[in-house]
């Protein structure tokens, strides 16, 4: 069949032909990325093990500052989910390609009354078009494992109570001789990254961390937003939607309460993602207008 | 719609993983005085009957009044004191670094009684880890922020205007003064000595809060130094010795080698100190030291796993030791265990058990029951669920 859509890829025909019956190449990766979390998540501690002590690893290399180690541990993570985040928005965009593609469009009408039949036709049209449906949600599904144990590798590597503290050190390998280490200096600029950050502006103690952690989730999530489809009822619009209200939100009142070290890594990752996602040349400036969004669904 | 408030819940849920995927953050501080024992177990302090195990109140801060932009939950972890006029000092952990005196005898008519504020101090910039000590009329109230607060325990205002904190010092790094003071301070009624998460144990004299010697050692300092029999004062370290001081000199030395890191602070009972440490990867081991011969009793005595509470001195001459597992161990002076209380399975003891004369209470994180009472053989008495 004739793919209607530039954009979409069609798939290399002989690789799904060297696999078993009833096994296709993206049979394999998900089992792959099943089998990796369960890898991770029946080996806790080692994960956690090892991001603490790149964490001090880092920590010492710098001088001792606390404060540009989770600003570059921050950018090796990155670095280190680059290829899945860029795979991820990948067939995020195959997704939203997908949304605007004349067959596409033309069976959800055919079969709007019909919900099996519907099913079995989009699931069709993506095996013809080789467009993974979890194409966008495996890779983030592989960063998990290394998403949930940020929070406790910064809240140990801080140590701002007995039991993190205990815990950081039980985490630390000996070859990383702590003893002198600890606890780690927890000052940076002007904040203590143990307590969250609170700064005494005309006689009103703001959190400034915490807004600027609100105002980056902000601009990250319209930036990087996808340009809206026709379809009033596309989903994946609206949830993108969703996540630019929700997502500054709820971040802004957990760095209110979270030690600001925590903050450094959601602004550092929140500067990452925008500059990750201008390289790759999908930040639409123009969401950050207001009725930008709508311009675009006007051009298309 | 629906998908609308799916997607909340969704995020609402992911809010709550992100807050909760640290576990445990603290372990709780347990004290007792008289028949009560006070439990500070993150959300409260429960006073509690040691006898029997009932409430009698709880004290969770100040009644909140509306929206308080910035404030975060106040945290109780830091084991309460009790002044000679029966008024409970509770330091609160959480991000309002207050602290507040209660009084006990003036309680609320609420099902569980909560009892009146007397004063409330909230001049720190830190955490409160530190359990105050109450000298006289005085509270010598060290903070994570470096400070040494000393305050008048009939109003709770410090004892000068702008707050009294200790002078502070040039140590080696060139620093004005330590911080990080997570524990309590010893006093022999002229100096006050403090340690250090950062490494420093210091002397400050009493009439003038002037800091008096000053000593670096090469580790953090998470328990407090304790006065020994022979009069000398001793701390033990992350740097795997227990240091002996001349508390009028500051000169120290080494006196014992461990294999890992000291914790908790050591105890004295008659010539003898004992102590604890966490030996990474291998467990914990218990030692007793002659602070007469300057030797240690017997080698070291390999435990289950990491011992960050000192031990207690049992009425019938027995040592019991809590482990990080949960496990209990009472220790006779041959070191063999005489008794073994084995926890349930993901329970963890961290903090200092406490004697009631006839009880031992133990208290646990992570565990179907916050406190436990056992008598001086190991049987349980009652026990304090968790959840309140």
């Amino acid at each position: 069949m004739k793919n209607t859509s530039n954009k979409i890829q069609t798939p290399e025909p002989q690789q799904a032909q060297q696999l078993p019956q009833g096994f296709s190449t993206e049979t394999l990766k998900t089992v792959a990325v099943v089998g990796l979390l369960i890898l991770a998540f029946t080996n806790w501690s080692v994960v956690i093990g090892i991001m603490v002590n790149a964490m001090i690893f880092i920590y010492r290399v710098v001088g001792h500052n606390f404060g540009i180690a989770i600003i570059l541990f921050t950018i090796l993570i990155r670095v280190i989910t680059w290829p899945l985040n860029a795979q991820q928005m990948k067939g995020a965009t195959a997704m939203q390609d997908m949304q605007n593609d004349k067959e596409w469009q033309a069976i959800q009408k055919k079969y709007a009354k019909d919900k099996e039949k519907l099913a079995q036709e989009q699931m069709r049209v993506y095996r013809e078009k080789g467009i993974n449906p979890f194409g966008s949600c495996l890779p983030t599904l592989i960063q998990f494992p290394i998403l949930f144990a940020l929070i406790p590798t910064i809240t140990y590597a801080i140590g701002s109570t007995p039991l993190s503290l205990l815990k950081l050190s039980s985490y630390a390998y000996e070859i990383q001789h702590v003893t002198s280490l600890l606890p780690l200096n927890s000052k940076f600029l002007w904040m203590d990254l143990g307590l969250p950050e609170r700064t005494l502006l005309f006689g009103l103690s703001i959190p400034v961390l915490a807004i600027i952690v609100g105002l980056t989730t902000f601009v990250q999530t319209k930036l990087t937003m996808p340009p809206p489809s026709g379809d009033s009822n596309d989903q994946a619009a609206q949830t993108s939607k969703m996540m630019g209200i929700y997502m500054p939100v709820m971040l802004f009142f957990f760095s209110l309460n979270y030690a600001s070290g925590l903050a450094v890594y959601f602004i550092t990752s929140n500067l990452l993602a925008i500059v990750q996602y201008s390289m790759m040349g999908k930040v639409n400036w123009r969401n950050l207008l207001p009725g930008g969004q709508k311009q675009d669904q006007k051009k298309k | 719609m629906r998908k609308k408030i799916l997607f909340v819940i969704i995020v609402l849920l992911a809010a709550v993983l992100l807050s909760g995927c640290t576990g445990s953050t603290t372990w709780f501080g347990l004290s007792v005085s008289g028949d009560v024992a006070y439990l500070a177990n993150n959300t409260a302090v429960h006073a509690v009957d040691v006898k029997t195990g009932a409430e009698l109140w709880s004290f969770s801060g100040e009644k909140s009044t509306g929206f308080s932009f910035g404030k975060s939950p106040k945290l109780f972890d830091v084991s309460p004191v009790v002044t000679a006029d029966g008024l409970v000092v509770i330091p609160s952990s959480g991000n309002d670094h207050a602290m507040f005196a209660v009084n006990p005898k003036d309680l609320s008519a609420d099902k569980i009684p909560v009892p009146t504020i007397v004063w409330k101090f909230s001049g720190a910039k830190g955490h409160w880890i530190a359990v105050p000590l109450i000298i006289g009329e005085r509270l010598f109230a060290p903070n994570s922020d470096g400070n040494i607060y000393v305050l008048d325990l009939s109003d709770g205002k410090s004892v000068k205007t702008p707050i009294q904190t200790i002078e502070p010092f040039k140590d080696s790094a060139g620093n004005g003064k330590p911080e990080r003071l997570w524990s309590q301070p010893a006093s022999d009624g002229k100096r006050l000595y403090v340690t250090s998460l950062d490494h420093s144990v210091f002397a400050i004299d009493l009439e003038t809060y002037k800091v008096v010697w000053h000593a670096d050692l090469s580790g953090a300092i998470p328990g407090s130094p304790v006065l020994g029999p022979d009069g000398m004062l001793y701390v033990g370290s992350y740097a795997k010795q227990l240091e002996k001081f001349d508390p009028a000199t500051g000169k120290h030395e080494a006196v014992v080698d461990t294999k890992g890191w000291i914790w908790g602070t050591p105890v004295v009972d008659g010539d003898n100190l004992y102590f604890g440490d966490v030996a990474s990867g291998v467990g914990g081991y218990f030692y007793s030291y002659n602070t007469k011969t300057g030797k240690l009793n017997g080698e070291p005595i390999k435990l289950d796993s990491g011992i960050t509470a000192s031990p207690l001195v049992l009425s019938d001459g027995h040592i019991l030791v809590a482990t990080e597992t949960g496990k209990l161990y009472a220790i006779d002076a041959s070191g063999s265990a005489v008794w073994f209380e084995p926890a349930n399975a993901k329970s963890k003891a961290y903090t200092t058990p406490v004697s009631t004369g006839d009880s031992v209470l133990v208290s646990y994180i992570e565990s179907d029951y916050y406190l436990i009472a056992l008598d001086n053989v190991g049987h349980k008495k009652w026990t304090f669920p968790a959840g309140k």
